[in-house]
Parts: C-alpha cells; sequence; structure tokens
C-alpha cells in the first residue's frame, strides 16, 4: 500500500484545471463524479474518507478499497478586449488527479481509514510568447493530502469522522519580465517551490430512515507557507546585477476551507438520487506576495492582488442500478467563480461553469467493481481584466474528464 | 439498450471536448473612408526613432502601425519612404556601455555599431506616391514652403523623397496623391528646436501662436478639401519628456569637507553656498550677478550635457553648466506657454472641423504624473526605463509607438463609429539592453 502510494506520486504530474471555483479540483471518487461531483450526503464506499468522514461506519462491507484517477483536457481560449483581433489559446498539459482509499471497521462502532487525493491543482499554459506573458506563461500547482481518519458510529442514524490532513503543495511557473536583451530576447522569471502543512476534514452522516440521508462536512483552510523557493532570472548581462541569479522567494498560497451539505433519497431499490452545495472560503486568498530573499532597486517584492470570492456549487445526481452488474450514473453541477471579473489573472481561468457527468460501475463480482466516469465541464463566456496589468478580454473554457477506478470490498 | 444509449452520451460528451470558440472581432470603417490614408507630420509621424530616422524605426513608426490596423478594417497599402537599412543619415543612437572619465562603467546612449551607408541618402522620389509624409525636423510652417525641399539649405529628409526637390512643399506631395483619410500630428519642432537647443540665444525661436493658427488653418483647409476626413493630434508638453528631466537639477553631490569649503570659498563673493550631499549644479546666465547663479529646482538641465565635463571638469561646480545646456525658468515658460497656445487652437479647429483629436499631451502627462499601463507592463516618462521613450529621450520607443497608434486609433473610431483594431502592446519589443 504504502509503496503503492510512492509509485503513484511519482508517476504523478497532479496539473488538473479547475473545479469549484479557483484551483480547486473534486474528482476525487469516480462514482461521485459520475454523479456531478455529489458525495457529502450519499455513502458510495471509502471515497467518504475524503466527501465526508462521518459515513465510514455506515458502509456495507468491514474493508473497502478505492483507487482511481482521472484524466483532464481542458482548453481555454482567449480574445483581447475591443476593439482587437488578438486571440490566444492554452496548451494545457494533461492533468491527472488520483485517489487512493482504504477504510476498515474495527468494531461495530468504530471505523477507521486512510486515503491520499488531490483537492487542488491547476495546470495552465498559455505560451511563452503569449500577448499576456507578463502577466503568467505556464504555472503549474498542485496539492496531495494524506489523511488517515477515524469515525465512530453514535447511534443507527448518526454517524461522525474527522480525519487528520497532512498537506503537501508544490507549484511551479514561468513569466516573462518586459526588458529586452540586444539579441531580441526577453527576461523572464522561473519560480519553484514546495511546502507542506497540517489541516483537517471532519463530517457528520445522519440517516434519519432507510431512504434519505443527510451529510454535513468541513475541511479547514491549510495555508501552504512556501520559504526558499527558487527565483531564477534570466535578464540582459547588464542588469544581472539588479535580478541576481540564484534568487529565493518566500510565499504563501491559501487552499481554502469548505463547508459542504448533501443528501440522498433512495427513491426506489433501484434508484438514488442526491444533491450537494458546496460552499468555498476563497475569500482567503486576498493577495499572492512573493517576498524574495535579495531585492535590488529594480527587484523589490511584489504584492499582487487577486481577492477572490466566497464560491458556491449546486450538484444533483442520480443512479439507477440495472441489475446485479450493471449501475449507471448521471449528474450536474453548476459552479459559480471565485475570481472577480476586474482582478482576473489569466494563471487562473476561472468562470461561471455547468458540468455535466454520466458513468456507470460495473461488478463482475461481489467484492469488486469498476467504476467508469466522463464529465465536461462548459465554461461561459466571461469578459474580464486583470486591472493591477491593464490587460482583459473574453475567456471562454471547456474540460472533459474521462476517469477510471476500482474497488475491492469484503 | 442501457449500454448504447451510454455509448451515446460518451459520443456526445467526446464530440463536444473541441475548444471552445468565442465570436471573432469584425473591424468596420465607420463614416470614415480608410482606402487610401497619409500621415502627415513631423519625425514622430516618420518613424524616427533612437536618435535617427532608419529602416526598422520606420517600419515601427505610429501611422505605419495604425495603416496595419486599418488594413483589417478596408484600408490599403501604406508606402513609406524607407531607408535602406538601420543606419540612416548616421545618428542612430543605442543603449551601451559606457566608460566614464573617472573609469566607471554604466548603461547610456552610445553610438550605434554599425557605419553610416551612403545610400541611404540617395533620392528614392521615383517609389512614390508615398503614404507617410512625416519630415524630421519640421516645424507646422516647414510643411507650406517648397524651400523644404531644397538639398541645399531644405530638409535632407525630404530632399530624399521630394518629386521635384527644391519646387514642391510637403502639402503640394500631399495633395498629389489621391488620399482618403488623414493625420496630423504636427507643433512639437516649433518649440523643441528651441527648448534642445536650451532657449534664448541659440539661434532657434518658438513659432508664434499666429504663424500656428495659420498655418494649421491652412494645412487643415488642403486636407480636408477634397471631401478627406482625418485626426488631428494635440502637442506633447515637452518639458515632460526624459530629454529635460534625466539629469536633475542637484546632482551636484558633494562628498568632503575640502571639496566644500573650496567651493564656498570661491562663490563667497556672490552669496553661493553649498552643502555636503546634493546641491543645485552652478549655471551660466548673463543676467545674474557674476554671470552665474544656482539653478532653480523647476529649471531643466539637458540630456545632451557632457557627463564627463560635470564628473571630472567641474562642470556644475567650479565652472558654470554653458546656458545651451539648460533650459531656465523663463524659456521654460514660454515653451509651456507656447505648448498649450498650440493645444487651444488645436483643440477648438478639430471642433470646427469636426475631425477626430487625439489628445497625445494627455496620456503623456499621465505618464508622467501616475503612469500608464499595458498588458502587464508599466510604463513611465523616465529615460530608458520608462519604456515609452527611445534612447534619444525625445522620439518614442516601438511600444511608445504602439500605445500612440492606438490612442489616434481610439480616436478615429470615436468621431467616426468606425471599429479598427488596437495593436497589441506587449507584442512590440522594449528597448534592448546589452
Amino acid at each position: 500500500m504504502k509503496k503503492t502510494f510512492a509509485l503513484l506520486l511519482l508517476f504523478i504530474v497532479a496539473n488538473s484545471l479547475t473545479y469549484g471555483g479557483g484551483y480547486q479540483v473534486l474528482l476525487q471518487g469516480n462514482k461521485q463524479t459520475a454523479m456531478g461531483l455529489v458525495g457529502t450526503g450519499i455513502t458510495l464506499g471509502s471515497e467518504s474518507i475524503f466527501y465526508n468522514p462521518g459515513a465510514l461506519p455506515f458502509l456495507r462491507d468491514k474493508y473497502s478499497f478505492s483507487l482511481g484517477a482521472s484524466g483532464i483536457m481542458s482548453n481555454v481560449v482567449f480574445q483581447k478586449e475591443a476593439p482587437s483581433v488578438y486571440e490566444a489559446e492554452t496548451d494545457n498539459p494533461f492533468g491527472t488527479p488520483f485517489y487512493i482509499y482504504g477504510a476498515g471497521k474495527i468494531s461495530d462502532k468504530l471505523s477507521i481509514g486512510i486515503g491520499a487525493y488531490t483537492p487542488f491543482g491547476s495546470s495552465t499554459d498559455w505560451g511563452e510568447s503569449w500577448a499576456g506573458r507578463f502577466l503568467i506563461q505556464d504555472i503549474s500547482l498542485f496539492a496531495v493530502y494524506i489523511q488517515p481518519t477515524v469515525a465512530y458510529q453514535i447511534n443507527d442514524q448518526l454517524g461522525i469522522g474527522i480525519g487528520f490532513i497532512y498537506a503537501m503543495g508544490d507549484v511551479t511557473l514561468n513569466k516573462a519580465l518586459p526588458l529586452t536583451g540586444s539579441d531580441g530576447s526577453e527576461a523572464g522569471v522561473n519560480m519553484e517551490g514546495s511546502t507542506a502543512n497540517y489541516g483537517f476534514n471532519a463530517g457528520i452522516t445522519y440517516r434519519p430512515t432507510d431512504q434519505l440521508e443527510f451529510g454535513l462536512t468541513y475541511r479547514s483552510e491549510i495555508l501552504m507557507e512556501m520559504e526558499g523557493g527558487d527565483a531564477n532570472f534570466t535578464v540582459p548581462q547588464s542588469l544581472a546585477a539588479s535580478f541576481p541569479a540564484e534568487n529565493e522567494f518566500d510565499a504563501e498560497l491559501p487552499l481554502p476551507a469548505t463547508i459542504n451539505f448533501g443528501a440522498s433519497y433512495k427513491a426506489s431499490e433501484q434508484l438514488t438520487l442526491a444533491l450537494d452545495i458546496n460552499f468555498t472560503q476563497w475569500s482567503t486568498y486576498d493577495s499572492l506576495i512573493f517576498d524574495f530573499k535579495t531585492n535590488t532597486p529594480s527587484l523589490q517584492d511584489s504584492r499582487n492582488p487577486r481577492l477572490y470570492d466566497d464560491n458556491l456549487v449546486f450538484r444533483v445526481g442520480g443512479r439507477y442500478k440495472a441489475n446485479d452488474q450493471w449501475i449507471v450514473a448521471a449528474g450536474a453541477y453548476y459552479d459559480m467563480p471565485a475570481v472577480k471579473d476586474n482582478y482576473y489573472n489569466p494563471e487562473t481561468p476561472d468562470a461561471h461553469k455547468l458540468g455535466l457527468s454520466a458513468g456507470f460501475t460495473y461488478s463482475p463480482s461481489e467484492n469488486f467493481d469498476v467504476d467508469a466516469s466522463i464529465l465536461y465541464i462548459m465554461g461561459f463566456e466571461r469578459d474580464a481584466t486583470y486591472e493591477p496589468g491593464k490587460f482583459g478580454g473574453t475567456y471562454k473554457y471547456n474540460a472533459v474528464v474521462p476517469g477510471l477506478g476500482i474497488n475491492y470490498h469484503f | 439498450m442501457k449500454r448504447i444509449s451510454i455509448y451515446l452520451i460518451l459520443f456526445i460528451f467526446v464530440l463536444a471536448a473541441c475548444t471552445p470558440e468565442i465570436e471573432e472581432f469584425s473591424p468596420t470603417q465607420g463614416e470614415a473612408d480608410l482606402s487610401n490614408f497619409v500621415a502627415v507630420g513631423n519625425s514622430l509621424t516618420a518613424g524616427f526613432t533612437n536618435g535617427e530616422l532608419y529602416l526598422e524605426g520606420q517600419k515601427h513608426a505610429f501611422p505605419k502601425l495604425m495603416a496595419e490596423q486599418m488594413a483589417l478594417a478596408g484600408g490599403g497599402d501604406f508606402n513609406q519612404p524607407l531607408m535602406v537599412d538601420g543606419t540612416g543619415f548616421g545618428n542612430r543612437l543605442m543603449l551601451g556601455i559606457k566608460e566614464a572619465c573617472d573609469g566607471e562603467a554604466g548603461l547610456a546612449p552610445v553610438p550605434y555599431d554599425q557605419e553610416f551607408n551612403p545610400e541611404n541618402m540617395i533620392s528614392i522620389a521615383g517609389q512614390g506616391p508615398f503614404n507617410n509624409f512625416g519630415v524630421p525636423g519640421a516645424k507646422i510652417f516647414h510643411l507650406l514652403t517648397p524651400l523644404y525641399s531644397n538639398p541645399q539649405g531644405g530638409n535632407p529628409y525630404f530632399a530624399r523623397f521630394a518629386s521635384n526637390p527644391g519646387n514642391v512643399s510637403v502639402m503640394d506631395e500631399v495633395m498629389a496623391t489621391n488620399f482618403s483619410f488623414f493625420s496630423l500630428w504636427i507643433g512639437s519642432n516649433d518649440v523643441l528646436g528651441y527648448a534642445v537647443s536650451g532657449g534664448e540665444n541659440t539661434g532657434d525661436s518658438i513659432t508664434s501662436g499666429n504663424l500656428f493658427q495659420t498655418s494649421l488653418f491652412g494645412i487643415l483647409t488642403q486636407l480636408t478639401s477634397n471631401g478627406a476626413k482625418g485626426v488631428i493630434s494635440t502637442v506633447p508638453e515637452i518639458t515632460n519628456i526624459p530629454f529635460f528631466n534625466t539629469v536633475p537639477y542637484n546632482a551636484l553631490v558633494i562628498e568632503d569637507e575640502a571639496t566644500r569649503d573650496a567651493l564656498n570659498l570661491s562663490y563667497e563673493q556672490l552669496g553661493i553656498t553649498f552643502e555636503l550631499g546634493p546641491n543645485p549644479f552652478i549655471i551660466e546666465d548673463q543676467n545674474a550677478p557674476g554671470g552665474v547663479r544656482q539653478i532653480k529646482e523647476n529649471e531643466y538641465v539637458l540630456l545632451t550635457v557632457p557627463q564627463d565635463s560635470i564628473k571630472c571638469a567641474q562642470w556644475g561646480s567650479a565652472k558654470p553648466i554653458p546656458h545651451y545646456f539648460v533650459l531656465d525658468e523663463e524659456e521654460a515658460a514660454k515653451v509651456e506657454a507656447a505648448v498649450d497656445n498650440y493645444n487651444g487652437i488645436i483643440l477648438s479647429v478639430a471642433q470646427e472641423m469636426n475631425l477626430a483629436l487625439a489628445d497625445v499631451n494627455e496620456i503623456l502627462s499621465k505618464s508622467v504624473t501616475e503612469g500608464l499601463t499595458y498588458d502587464g507592463i508599466d510604463f513611465s516618462a523616465e529615460f530608458i526605463t520608462g519604456g515609452l521613450f527611445s534612447v534619444d529621450g525625445i522620439h518614442l520607443s516601438k511600444r511608445g509607438n504602439a500605445i500612440i497608434a492606438n490612442h489616434f486609433i481610439m480616436a478615429i473610431n470615436a468621431q467616426y463609429n468606425a471599429q479598427i483594431p488596437r495593436v497589441t502592446v506587449s507584442e512590440y519589443q522594449g528597448i534592448p539592453f546589452p
């Protein structure tokens, strides 16, 4: 298990585009993804370690394991503020968020579990020479959470659970600097850093009847405090003293707190319907401050306002059990932007988004299932500007995200 | 059946996976006829930059950039009297490393590193008709006189492309083309010649308001006589440009007491005293007692003042800075009053004749007071680092030309209900550093 995880980490370049506003990614279970990413108020397997730790005691089997990943293919197109014929398009790398969970019941009341998953990530590549390169050329950030979890069933209706989160984050970005060399080359900076911090994920599951389930969870904010990240400047030779080549920087990136409410209703033996509301406290992301270790008159610390808004996502989904082998599922969600119209930095393309999803679970045996999901995200056209850099226009986003998972439970 | 429907859904999703689309911007010329655009003016219109008119500068002249955008909205070709290479008439500057008299090396304007090519002097009149009638050095009344094309005593830049040197004025040449739209940006040299030579007693004078008004009226009457529409610009407040603001008035820095005491002693009779740290320069002034005095805060030392003479030959301290390197209070006031007067005339004429008005003065003033930002690049009126002005401290850089082109474009769009697309400022190169 430990080995598998280490291997996975090695292979993964988790570079996903944004779901749930800002740079949040909620692809932590393929059964949930197929249903419009609901999961707070519906217990489907060990993925509840992420979606709602309070649901663990309600798992049917004594032991449950899940493993899966998604592939994100995203595009953003840009047209500069009118009157202009300038257009640009991202060439985003294929993102692969993943999850791995294991849960077991120690006694009738007590369950434990552990999970590793990637709830935040963003990878956007506008290219080296596009018109907004002084704001961003490319950025890749991701966070992996490892979460040991304990849950307790208070009575037949009520379960509570809490997980301790160890979060590891990594960010790499490139941007151009408005300085030109005598050969026409342009200056730039590459910044890279990684860090880790702690937090928690707590949840309650309440089942008033056999048909009805409610869930409420809170994941705490984790502030990724980067110290001693590498800042490599490439500048014309005569300016080298003003931009020390192997500089370092400190910066803070918040992974905001979320509050999630969900409910599900078993309409019949075959059909279950569910909904979810996710609230993410993005307003904590006020500005991105780069504190350089060596300052010069030309290189001051930079404060870049972000001024995010809190964000809400509404989700609905359903699953239908066709027979003992096949369950089909579908869902939809509506996601509101965390990024303001006038503080829209193309490093994080954000918009009103509609997500449509579908998928199935195939169970060849009683203990083993395969989940497949596909998610299509349609961003609504958005006119936005990054006011401090006076750079704006119309942005439009879409993504297709196929995913695959396996489960073993006994 | 259910399986088929799943495949169907998958198929639909995959189809939808293509890049999102935004409706394309469609440029229009509105009530203007952009088919044959001519630009009339001085060095700024010609694409003069880094102290010289040369090929690459001409390709980035603001009217050339405008014409490229106009071409998307019904505009035609824009033929320029191009130089053959990057040397022009041989006065080009670039940013280089210069060793000062005290051995310290630093960034400074230095002569361009390629040898002057005499082919640039050969007449190219045969390549006309032209669209760019920007003549470096032209004052407003020069545009109306045939003497200006004379190879002897006229303007060599104009003589080079005039169809009948010595007998045609710039306006004669313009009127001989079949233009449908024009830009006119003129008036800077009417004060600049005076100001860059340090004002009074230097052989150049400020064009009077009356002459400016008469000439402007004459030019615009001709330009609009065939029904063409056009755009006209205000004259920048030239004391805002780096040429006048790079050498601080108080850059005489005294570091030791011996130097201070020696200066105090020698200027004792004139009542001038010095302190450790920054002091105002000593300048030549024939009206001051002893012919010298300290420079005032609102007076300007020109960019062309020999830095080595200040550093190593005691200019500005033991010896006064000659008057032709200083624009004093009175001279600066005359320059500013003249520009205000010109701009008043331009504003009222533009309104009267229903022309589009590009208020370049406003935008350049803004670059001084609060700075400008485009595409994530900050601009100011600072020399070199400000990004707007070229290495000569007077003329625009490539990005400066792009910014000005956009102001002309937006003025045309507003006046004539057109939708000419702006240029993308960040697509143009910054000032090259060694």
